[in-house]
Formats: structure tokens, C-alpha cells, sequence
């Protein structure tokens, strides 16, 4: 009797000790959790979710702050993927966001703007190229279709729209299931 | 094997799959060639179309810049369109003309491409008259030595790979000599129904064969090896014959699809296993149709550039199945109309086999230069599609040994990152595993759905990189400019108090930091109250001062404060110290300077952008600084009228309403003209001069006087006279300016009256009518909503 | 009219229902053999078993809501009750086939998705289903004709599968043991292998007994069904391959306790299952390499089974846990590709 006391009493202190060790001796600096999440995010920087960007996001996110379902552009997918990563539960993503959008940028009506640099001083990821009294236009490779430009324009010269389809971004559709055979 | 081979040949006779034991490579399949319906026919006589129709865009390379005009009478074999870029640097290919006749239109056309999209395209009508130009690419008759100079030729002669892909051939030769020790000839031609290859080896094998001499003269291969299909004898024959005493070695490969692939031919002719990933060139193989090598020897000895290619016209739907030599452009309701369709052809052409061919959105579209079939097979009843039984049929026939099964399963899934790890990269759609798929399961048109897909989630990925790589960069560019202007500000307070701790009266020292702590309160009162202000204007109307950020809000009430300030404080000293000449020059002086500091504040304290403009114009000249004044004139005048008339065309006209516009706008324009100007007078100024004011003007305290002493007397006297200097030079650089202003203003007026206005300024004003009268609108609805408690 | 998408617009002549259609004829050698080695219980027996299956088959494919036309004359459902049928003995009680085929569907079908979609092979599970619930009467085999002197007409074989008994003949004459059953008792009573083998030997007919013939013909039905490429040879080979060469092994180690292989491959299912039922696609695995492991790996379980099992014939029992294994091998056994080193 008195051994196995002694025996389970040595186990759980090996095993204690050992624990201690491993927390100290493995520690990790920072928060992998937040990088990670960060990885995961659209970067389109829009602030849809309520914060500022979306590294913010991630770090709420890590710290346990905020909810899985507040990132629009990455949808469904990656509210799925945020609650792999915090062991959060997966939350409804709001109606409006359920829908996928198909990618839309950034055009700038030149005959409209009055070089007031209010959008570039906007744009998340510097998008857009001018200078103050100079004509500002959109950078189509850059732009994330964040939309955060479109608000701030005086003159209401930004409008979002979908990307062109050429023969060299064309791309295949996927295969219709046959139901029926057909006579 | 070869041991082997009769015996397999003897078992396939009862068990037909032991064939795919007499090639090298994994699986293939046996489909119904139905070769003979055109290998048959005797080769048509050239067909001049009524309409060519040449896209700008091939499928490979940047698009053709135009080089003629529409209406322009072109003849045979002319440059017709070619980008101007360095074809060194990008894939350029030329467009010529198939035959002479006049440019009816350039405008788009559908092309031959499963998108069905349009794009630019010339449309030649041909005049019937074949006027051509020889020797158009002005080749002499110089064996070629160099793989440069057959480059040269091939760029100029428009030659792509005949054979599908369409690769510009200028670019897929390397420039190394001898990097290519054996050259490759593609006669295998597996896909059911089409001939062209083989029509074309039995009427121009000579062409063939020296235009694989002349490449492999200038390339310096030494060994030079044709794959033509056991199911065309003719073709062998003729090949043979052409090859004879040369280095040319015919070889006859088994008839199975997809024999004439590259990679699956390539292991035949050579038993070489191309790496994944890697170019036939950089193993130092090199093949190309014989269509190509045709084209070779007429650009190589004629001068004649690429303008018409052998094509098949074929299909279960057609009496009289054809192959002739079409002209590129022609489209290809013509040729199949010269076939005798059975029916009318109400059902899509297809271009190209029916193995890997597509269905083209109309029949219009032009035979292209790597298009070598039209094909006419009307529709035909397709099964139900079963869920996959698993069987592995296709596993058995994928000649590149994929797993179709799993990646079928994975695609269907959307799990395209596991169909990427399955190497669906390595996929050559050839169609092999849905023709076997016993459930009729489209297998490869979910590989090429999950192609581009992952094309699209790489690009995706990279742009999400990008952008995030973008956006901490803008993030540490903010904080690097806010950790300037912070060391800016703190360096022009240190100069300011060391410059105010320089020789000056010791009992004005003392007095210094209180007076600069006063002034910086009451500049900091000042600041709040205008904060206060703005705040109290977003309350009212939040919706317009949205349009305008508060921070120039802040700016323009701070101007207005500066103003009002001034003003009083002009009442205030102007009632003390009248006496004194001095004094009162000083005085002046220092009230000219706080207002400058007054106004210079207002515009630092809101964001760096309305800095960065005031450092940006000084570097503009006088007379651009003039010109915006009269613009910033011409907008007071045009927002004037629009305030009269916005409140006019209000739908809801409240008085109170209304009013409070106008007289926002009003103090808006007001507030803004000053800043804008104070800002310009300060902006005139060299910003060395502007940091002093500031100084200055920071010394300078607003309520308490100085006790003066005979030191300080003849310091401010000093400063005085300096400063009234200053301030006549100014003087007469303002009435300059002012008549300047006044000019071109005056021209404006005039400009305006006789209707000369510039049509995008008018168009930019209207934009900001509207833009106001919408936030108007919308100022009143949310009024109207916040009135009533029950809307949303 | 429904076009493909795209390419390819040619097919070949195959089809599901093709496939299907050829696993069932080469199955009707068999079932002649057996009508006339065993009598027409076996007939009775299927046609039940096809009562069976269109109820189940349509009750389940309304309540999924699958087109029920199409998927009903797919015959893969046939191919599963045929093979549950030769599996049960033929004279065994109604209910044995009515509740086996249903369960067979059910769970070993539907539940999982349909065609295509099942993890285990509804015949076995089925078999294995009726071998748990109803051991006694799932080994109550009947003897065959020259055995039991008894050939029971269609007729009569109704009568005894529906209600039990057979007027005019005592039920102790017309069943018995298998082979497989006897070396199992035999072994356990002490005698040797070779003698009990000896001793069904005398009851052969040119060289083989009845259920030894009725290997034979389901052996020439598989081997055109291979030649037909309705199955892939990588099964039957590595099927009978293993289970030779295991049980030559023990034979040649220990003649008494171990039967020799020429025994093993010709009793019980062994045939039926190396061209039938293991092939079944849909549960086998799906790379070449794979087959032949799959199949391998029954082969030996088979052996153990039959050898220190509980059960006579284990072919059940292997090839459920051998599907089990089956994405684990398709894992660890997929091809070269055409340009990579492995």
C-alpha cells in the first residue's frame, strides 16, 4: 500500500519536474498564435473586421479579444481556419458577407479628380499614385479592393469594378454534373 | 522487347490491350482514328475566302500593333501588324498578310478560344488577285551558320509551333550553337480524324526534311530523328524517300493516342524521360511539328513568311472531307461549307480532334496559325453521369501515370491544394481518362478547372504577400515622417530657446519661459477651442463635414479663431502704445507676425498634408501660385452660385436650414481664402525665414507688454526697422502679385463671360455641386430620420 | 442537348452498366453448376434475392432522393446479391437471404452514399451480418446430390426454404457439413489433416468435389472476366498467389495439422471471392501496386482465419479488414510519375 503511494507521489513529481523544465527551457518569445493567424488573413487591410488592419486583428484574435467571424473578404474559409488555430468555436459569418463577390478594384475617374490626396493618404497599401494638385490614379496590380478609399473622395470619383476577363485570365469553368442523359 | 514484340502483336489480336505493351510509355488508348474519311481525298486547291480575319493577339506573345489602315490595299505576304517591343526581351510575333486584297475593318472579332471572347482583329478582304511580294522577309540565299541568324528569320517570318502550343519558334531555339544535339521531328500525329501531318509528309516531305537540315545545320545538332505513326504508309514512304542520303532518320512508332505528344514521343524516338518542370532544350532536344520545319524551309529559302498551313476539314457530318492548304484567317464556316456538310451546321465546329480539340463559341472564327483541323461532328447523346466506381481504368490509361481517380475526387472537393500535390502540373490533357471512364465522369475538364485555379490561388497569394509587405511599409513610412516632424519640431524648439538664450536682456530671460509657457497656453487654448468649434459643427450637419475631414475642419476654424483674434488684438494694442513711433512699428511688426504664426499654426496643426503642400509651393514659380488664386477665386465664385443655387433646388426648403448652409458655406469659403492665402504669403517665404517668425513670434507675448529698458528699446528697435523692411519689401511683392492676380482674374471674368470656359473644370465644379447637393440630401434625410424615431 | 464542356468528345464503349452486366454472366457458369450440384434451392434463393433487392433498392433511393430509374438498373446491386446468395447455403431458411440482402443494401450501401461511396463491400458485410446473427443455420449446408442421394426439384426446394420442412424427406439426409467444416471438427477431435482430407477425397466426382467444381466454373467466369478487362488480374493473382504459397508452407511444415494447398484453393468461397468478390472496386484498393497488397493481404488472412479462426471459412471476415487498410495502401503505394524520380 505505502508503495504505491510512493511510487505514484515519485511519478507525479518526475513528471512535474519535467513539465517545469519543458516550460522554461521551450518557452516561445511572442505570440506564434497571432502570426499565424496573420498568415492566414486576406491583407487587404480594410478594417471591415473593426480593427485597423489586420496584424490588429490577428493579435486581438490571439489574446482571445474579439470574435472567429468579423473577417468579410476571407469569408467562411478562413473563419474556419481562425478557429482551427485559437481552438475558438466556428461562428456564422453575417449575411452580408456570405456571398462571394467576385474581385473588384479601385478606378479613379481622372476628368473628376481634384488631386486632393485624401484617397492616397487612405489607401492601406499605397494603391494609388499621385501628388497634391497632381492626378491620382489607381494602381490595378496593387489594389486589394479593400474599399476604403471610396468614402473619403470629396468629388465621389472612385467606383469599384470587377476585373476585366482577357483570353489570358480566362479560366475554365468547372464541369456541369450530367443528371440526365440526354436523348 | 523487340523479341517480344510479334508475340505481343499476335496476343493483341485477341486481347487488344496488350498494345499499350509496344510503346514505352504508360497507358494510352485506342480510340476510332476514322483517319480514312479525309487521308483519302487528294489535297484542295487553295480556297480565298470573302473575309480574313487576323486576331492581333496569338496565342502566345504580346498583341500586334496595326501598321496599316483600314481601307488600305495590301498585297501578299506584307507586314500588316507587329508590336514594337525588343523581341529579345518579349515574345513579339508578327502578322502578315495571306493574300492581297484591302483592310475592310480593325475591330474585335471572336477568336478561336474556348472563352469564346472577343479581341482586336484586322479584317482583310482579299481582292482575288494573289498579288504577293517576294521575298518579303528579303532573305539571301546564305546557308545559315548561326542559330542567330535563323532566329532573325524565324521572328521576322512569324513562325510559331505548328503543332498546338504555339510557341513563338525565334524564342524556343536557344542562341547557344550546339546545345542541341538531336533534333526531333513530330510526324505522329494520334488524333482521330485528322490528316494534315500526313498529307502534308507525302506532298512536301523535300520541305520537311530540309528545313529540318537547315535547323540542324544552324543549330548544331548532330543527330536528327522523325516519328511518323505506323497507320500512314504513304507518308513513311514518301518521308524515306526524301530522307535518303541525308542525316534525317525515319522511325515508325505504334498508333496509339496520345503518341505525338512530346514527352511520350520523346521516350519513343530517344528513351529519354523528360524531367517534370524542365525544357526539351535544356536536355539539348529540340522538336517541332513538321508543319513547322515546312514553314522553315519557305521562310529560310523563299523569304515567305507564315501565312497559310495545311488543314483538315473532316467530321461525321460532312459528304466530302478535305484537307487543303488554308490561309490563315479564313474562317471556318467556309471551309466546312466547301466540305458539304449533311445537315446545316447549327451545332459548334470543333477545332481541332476530338480528343483535345474546342468547341468554338461561333463558326466564324479564323483558322489560326496553329489550327489543323475543323472538325464537324454533330452532337451526340451524352450518358448520365455515375459517381466513380473506382474501377481504375483511367489510372490504366493516363500515359503520364497520374492518379485521375484521386485527383477527381480531391477536385471535386475543391481541395485544390491536394490536386496540386498530386501533380496535376504534370497533366497533358490529353483526354485519355474520361474517354475510358466507364461512369462518363469528365475528368479532364476538372483538371483544367483545377489548373486554373491554382494558377489563380498562387497569384492570390502573392498579392495578398505583396500587399501586406506594402502596407507595413506604409505603416513604418507614417511612423518615420511622424518621428521627422517630431525631431523637426523638437530642433526648431531647441533653436528657439537657445536663440532666445543668446545675447538678449537678462530680465527678459527671466520673463522668456513664462511668456512662452503663456503664449503656448494660449496657443493651446486656442487649439481647443477650436477643436470645441469643430466639434460643435460635426453635431449639426455630420454628414456634410464628412465630405470635408475634420482635419481641415480644424484647420479652418483655427483660421477663422486667427482672425477673429487677430482682429481683437489688434483692437487691443492698437488702444495701448500709440504714441511711440517705434513702439508702434514694432507693434505692427509684431502683430504681422503673430498673424502669419497664428495662420501658420492653424495649417501645422492639422495633418502633414496641407504641410507638405505649403513646402511643396514655394517650389512652384509666382506665376502658378497666381493661377491658383484665380482658380481658387473662380471656385469661390462657382460655389458661391452653387450655394445660391443649391438652396434653391433644396426639395425640403427649411429656412433654418438653409440659412445655416449659406452661412456655413459662406464662412466656409471665407475661412478657407484666408488660410489658403495666409498660407500662400507664408509659403512665399523661404522656410528659413518662416522658422524665424515663428521665433519670433513665440517670443512675443499677447497680453503682457515688456517693461522696456534702453537695451531692449534698442534691440525691438533694431528688430523694428528690420522687420518694416521686411514687411514694405512684401508690400510690394504683394501689390505685384495682387496685380497679377487682379489680371489674370480679370482674363478669367472675361474667359467666363464669352463662354471659353474649360470643359473639365465646369464638369469638376458640377461634380462638386452634386457631391454637395448630395450630402445636402443626405444631411436632411438623416435629419428627417433622426426626427423620426420609428425609421431605421 | 447536354454537350461536354469541353474535350474530349469521344468515348469508349464502356459504361457502368456494362461492367456489371459481364460480372454477372461470368457468374452464370457457376450458377449452373451449382443448380446441378446442389439442386434449385439456390435458384429460390435469388430470386428472393432480387425481390428483395428492387424493394430495398427503391425504398432507399426515394428516401435519398436519387434518381431511381438510373441507379436501379445500374446492376451493381445484382452483382451483390448474387454474391451473397452463393455464399449462404441453399436450402437455408427465407428470412437468411431476405434479411442478409436488405442488410447487405442498407448498411452496406446506401447508408454510406450509394455507388462508389462504400468503405465495405456490402456482399461480405452482409455474409458477415447473417454469420454473427445466425451461425446455426448459416452452417447447415446442404449435401450435394451424390451425397445425400436427395435432388430436390424447384419445387421442393421452395417448400423447404419457405417453410422448413420437405414432405417426404428427412432433414438430417440432405444437410451436412462442408469440407471446411469437417477439417475444423476433425483437427479439433484429433485427427489428422491428411486423412480427413482422404476422406472427402472419396466422395469426388473426376478428381474434384462438388464444391471443388463449382470453384472450377466460378474460376473460368473469372478468367473471361478478365480477359473482358471487367476486373483487374492483380486481384485473383495475388488472391490465390497468397494463399498457395501460405498454405504450401504449413502444409510442407506439418502435412497432419496443416490441409495442403490444392485443398484450400478449391473448397468454401475461395474462387468466388478471388474473381467476385474482392474485386468489387468500389472497396478494393485503386493502385496497382495497391491490388496486389490488397489482395495479398486477404490471401493470408484468409489462410489464418480458416486455420485458427473460429469461423470455416474466413473470407468475410478478410476482406472487411483488409477494406479497412485500403487507404493506408492507396497512401503508401501510388505510381511513379511520368518525369519524377519516385
Amino acid at each position: 500500500m505505502i508503495e504505491a503511494v510512493l511510487i505514484f507521489l515519485g511519478l507525479a513529481i518526475l513528471f512535474g519536474l519535467l513539465l517545469g523544465y519543458a516550460s522554461i527551457r521551450f518557452k516561445v518569445e511572442g505570440n506564434p498564435m497571432a502570426e499565424q493567424i496573420d498568415k492566414i488573413l486576406p491583407q487587404t487591410q480594410c478594417g471591415q473586421c473593426g480593427f485597423p488592419g489586420c496584424k490588429p486583428y490577428a493579435e486581438a484574435l490571439a489574446n482571445g479579444e474579439t470574435e472567429v467571424n468579423l473577417c468579410i473578404p476571407g469569408g467562411n474559409e478562413v473563419m474556419i481556419k481562425i478557429s482551427e488555430i485559437t481552438g475558438l468555436e466556428p461562428k456564422e459569418m453575417d449575411e452580408a458577407a456570405a456571398e462571394a463577390k467576385p474581385k473588384e478594384t479601385a478606378y479613379i475617374n481622372e476628368d473628376l479628380c481634384i488631386g486632393c490626396v485624401l484617397c492616397i493618404k487612405e489607401c492601406p497599401v499605397d494603391a494609388i499614385l499621385g501628388a497634391t494638385k497632381l492626378m491620382h490614379t489607381v494602381i490595378q496590380q496593387e489594389c486589394t479592393g479593400c474599399e476604403k478609399c471610396v468614402p473619403v473622395c470629396p468629388v465621389d470619383c472612385i467606383e469599384m469594378l470587377p476585373e476585366n476577363v482577357t483570353p489570358k485570365n480566362w479560366k475554365w469553368p468547372e464541369p456541369v454534373v450530367v443528371e440526365k442523359a440526354s436523348k | 522487347m523487340s523479341l517480344l514484340r510479334p508475340v505481343i502483336e499476335k496476343i493483341a489480336k485477341i486481347y487488344p490491350m496488350a498494345k499499350r505493351y509496344l510503346h514505352a510509355f504508360h497507358g494510352g488508348v485506342f480510340p476510332q482514328y476514322n483517319k480514312e474519311l479525309s487521308a483519302n481525298q487528294p489535297v484542295r486547291e487553295q480556297i480565298i475566302p470573302t473575309k480574313l480575319i487576323l486576331p492581333l493577339q496569338q496565342q502566345v506573345g504580346l498583341p500586334a500593333e496595326v501598321l496599316v489602315k483600314v481601307g488600305e490595299s495590301v498585297k501578299k505576304n506584307q507586314l500588316l501588324a507587329q508590336s514594337p517591343k525588343d523581341p529579345k526581351k518579349a515574345l513579339v510575333v508578327p502578322v502578315h498578310a495571306p493574300t492581297s486584297g484591302v483592310i475592310r475593318a480593325i475591330e474585335p472579332a471572336t477568336l478561336a478560344h474556348p472563352s469564346g471572347l472577343q479581341d482586336m482583329a484586322i479584317i482583310l478582304e482579299p481582292d482575288g488577285k494573289n498579288t504577293t511580294i517576294d521575298n518579303a522577309l528579303k532573305v539571301s540565299k546564305q546557308t545559315i551558320e548561326t542559330p542567330d541568324q535563323l532566329k532573325d528569320i524565324l521572328f521576322h517570318a512569324g513562325i510559331i509551333g505548328m503543332g498546338g502550343a504555339g510557341f513563338p519558334t525565334y524564342a524556343k531555339i536557344p542562341s547557344r550553337p550546339g546545345q542541341i544535339h538531336t533534333l526531333l521531328i513530330n510526324g505522329a500525329e494520334c488524333e482521330p480524324f485528322i490528316t494534315c501531318d500526313d498529307l502534308l509528309m507525302q506532298t512536301h516531305a523535300y520541305e520537311i526534311v530540309q528545313g529540318a537540315l537547315i535547323t540542324a545545320n544552324a543549330l548544331g545538332s548532330s543527330k536528327i530523328i522523325c516519328g511518323i505513326e505506323s497507320n500512314k504508309p504513304t507518308a513513311i514512304k514518301a518521308m524515306t524517300n526524301a530522307a535518303k542520303d541525308t542525316i534525317v532518320e525515319i522511325k515508325v512508332v505504334e498508333s496509339v493516342y496520345p503518341m505525338g505528344g512530346q514527352k511520350q514521343l520523346t521516350l519513343e524516338l530517344t528513351g529519354i524521360e523528360m524531367p517534370h518542370k524542365v525544357h526539351a532544350v535544356d536536355i539539348g532536344l529540340l522538336m517541332m511539328n513538321v508543319a513547322t520545319f515546312a514553314a522553315i524551309y519557305r521562310a529560310v529559302m523563299f523569304g515567305e513568311p507564315l501565312t497559310s498551313r495545311m488543314v483538315t476539314v473532316s467530321g461525321l457530318g460532312l459528304n466530302k472531307p478535305f484537307n487543303t492548304i488554308a490561309m490563315i484567317g479564313t474562317p471556318f464556316s467556309e471551309l466546312a461549307q466547301a466540305a458539304e456538310p449533311k445537315t446545316k451546321l447549327n451545332y459548334p465546329l470543333i477545332m481541332g480532334g476530338p480528343m483535345m480539340g474546342v468547341k468554338v463559341k461561333s463558326n466564324d472564327v479564323p483558322i489560326s496559325k496553329t489550327t489543323n483541323c475543323v472538325l464537324a461532328n454533330p452532337p451526340e447523346p451524352v450518358d448520365m453521369q455515375m459517381p466513380c466506381i473506382r474501377c481504375g481504368q483511367c489510372m490504366d490509361a493516363c500515359p503520364v501515370n497520374l492518379l485521375p481517380q484521386q485527383m477527381y475526387f480531391y477536385a471535386q472537393a475543391h481541395e485544390y491544394d491536394k490536386v496540386e500535390k498530386l501533380n496535376v502540373a504534370d497533366c497533358i490533357e490529353c483526354g485519355c481518362c474520361s474517354f475510358v471512364c466507364p461512369s462518363h465522369i469528365p475528368l479532364v475538364q476538372y483538371y483544367r478547372h483545377s489548373k486554373s485555379e491554382i494558377r489563380e490561388i498562387h497569384a492570390e497569394q502573392k498579392a495578398v504577400d505583396l500587399a501586406k509587405e506594402r502596407h507595413e511599409f506604409k505603416m513604418a513610412r507614417i511612423e518615420r515622417e511622424k518621428a521627422e516632424r517630431e525631431a523637426r519640431l523638437k530642433a526648431k524648439k531647441e533653436a528657439v530657446k537657445k536663440q532666445a538664450s543668446a545675447p538678449k536682456d537678462p530680465t527678459t530671460e527671466t520673463k522668456k519661459p513664462s511668456k512662452g509657457a503663456a503664449s503656448a497656453a494660449a496657443v493651446a487654448a486656442r487649439a481647443a477651442a477650436a477643436k470645441r468649434a469643430a466639434k460643435a459643427k460635426t453635431e449639426d450637419s455630420p454628414v456634410t463635414e464628412k465630405a470635408i475631414p475634420s482635419a481641415r475642419l480644424k484647420a479652418i476654424e483655427a483660421a477663422k479663431k486667427a482672425t477673429q483674434q487677430s482682429a481683437q488684438q489688434d483692437f487691443e494694442q492698437g488702444s495701448e502704445k500709440t504714441t511711440d513711433p517705434k513702439v508702434a512699428a514694432r507693434n505692427a511688426a509684431m502683430l504681422a507676425a503673430k498673424k502669419r504664426a497664428q495662420a501658420k499654426k492653424a495649417a501645422v496643426s492639422s495633418d502633414e498634408s496641407t504641410a507638405s503642400e505649403n513646402e511643396a509651393m514655394p517650389k512652384k514659380d509666382p506665376k502658378q501660385a497666381a493661377k491658383q488664386a484665380a482658380i481658387l477665386a473662380a471656385q469661390k465664385r462657382a460655389k458661391a452660385k452653387a450655394a445660391s443655387s443649391g438652396t434653391g433646388s433644396e426639395t425640403k426648403p427649411d429656412p433654418k436650414k438653409s440659412a445655416q448652409q449659406t452661412a456655413q458655406q459662406t464662412a466656409q469659403q471665407t475661412a478657407q481664402q484666408t488660410a489658403q492665402q495666409t498660407a500662400q504669403q507664408t509659403a512665399q517665404q523661404t522656410p528659413e525665414e518662416a522658422t524665424m517668425q515663428t521665433a519670433e513670434t513665440t517670443i512675443v507675448d499677447l497680453t503682457v507688454a515688456t517693461p522696456e529698458t534702453d537695451a531692449s528699446r534698442k534691440e525691438a528697435a533694431r528688430k523694428a526697422t528690420k522687420e518694416a523692411a521686411k514687411l514694405a519689401a512684401k508690400k510690394r511683392a504683394d501689390e505685384a502679385r495682387a496685380a497679377k492676380q487682379q489680371a489674370q482674374i480679370e482674363a478669367q471674368a472675361l474667359a467666363e463671360q464669352t463662354g471659353d470656359i474649360d470643359p473639365i473644370k465646369a464638369k469638376r465644379e458640377k461634380a462638386m455641386q452634386a457631391a454637395r447637393e448630395r450630402a445636402a440630401l443626405r444631411k436632411a434625410q438623416k435629419n428627417q430620420n433622426s426626427d423620426d424615431p420609428e425609421s431605421t | 442537348m447536354i454537350q461536354p464542356t469541353s474535350s474530349p468528345f469521344a468515348h469508349n464503349n464502356q459504361s457502368v452498366r456494362k461492367v456489371m452486366m459481364q460480372v454477372q454472366l461470368a457468374a452464370f457458369p457457376a450458377l449452373l453448376t451449382h443448380i446441378y450440384l446442389f439442386g434449385f434451392g439456390i435458384v429460390v434463393q435469388w430470386l428472393l434475392a432480387v425481390a428483395t433487392m428492387l424493394v430495398v433498392e427503391y425504398i432507399m433511393l426515394k428516401l435519398r432522393g436519387r434518381p431511381v430509374l438510373p441507379f436501379m438498373t445500374d446492376m451493381s446491386a445484382l452483382i451483390t446479391i448474387t454474391g451473397l446468395v452463393f455464399c449462404i447455403p441453399p436450402e437455408a431458411p427465407w428470412w437468411i437471404i431476405v434479411s442478409g440482402s436488405a442488410f447487405a443494401l442498407i448498411f452496406g450501401k446506401h447508408l454510406y452514399g450509394g455507388l462508389g461511396y462504400n468503405p465495405f463491400n456490402p456482399a461480405m458485410l452482409g455474409y458477415a451480418f447473417l454469420l454473427i446473427s445466425f451461425p446455426v443455420q448459416m452452417t447447415q449446408w446442404t449435401l450435394p446430390v451424390d451425397l445425400s442421394g436427395h435432388a430436390l426439384n424447384f419445387i421442393q426446394s421452395a417448400h423447404y426454404i419457405f417453410t422448413g420442412q420437405v414432405p417426404g424427406i428427412s432433414m438430417d439426409a440432405l444437410t451436412g457439413a462442408t469440407p471446411l467444416n469437417e477439417v475444423r471438427n476433425g483437427l479439433s477431435q484429433g485427427i489428422s489433416a491428411t486423412d480427413i482430407v482422404t476422406q472427402t477425397v472419396k466422395e469426388e466426382t473426376f478428381g474434384l468435389t462438388s464444391w471443388g467444381w463449382v470453384n472450377v466454373a466460378f474460376m473460368v467466369g473469372g478468367l473471361w472476366m478478365i480477359y473482358s478487362r471487367a476486373i483487374s488480374w492483380q486481384f485473383p493473382v495475388g488472391f490465390l498467389g497468397s494463399l498457395a504459397l501460405i498454405s504450401f508452407i504449413f502444409n510442407q511444415y506439418d502435412p497432419t495439422l496443416y490441409p495442403p494447398a490444392s485443398f484450400m484453393l478449391f473448397t468454401g468461397g475461395t474462387m468466388l471471392a478471388a474473381f467476385f468478390i474482392i474485386t468489387d472496386p468500389v472497396t478494393a484498393s485503386t493502385t496497382p501496386k495497391g491490388k496486389f497488397i490488397y489482395a495479398c493481404g486477404i490471401g493470408v488472412l484468409v489462410y489464418v482465419i480458416r486455420q485458427w479462426g473460429a469461423f470455416p471459412d474466413g473470407i468475410a471476415f478478410a476482406i472487411i479488414l483488409m477494406n479497412i487498410a485500403v487507404p493506408l495502401i492507396d497512401q503508401y503505394t501510388q505510381p511513379r510519375v511520368f518525369g519524377h524520380q519516385r
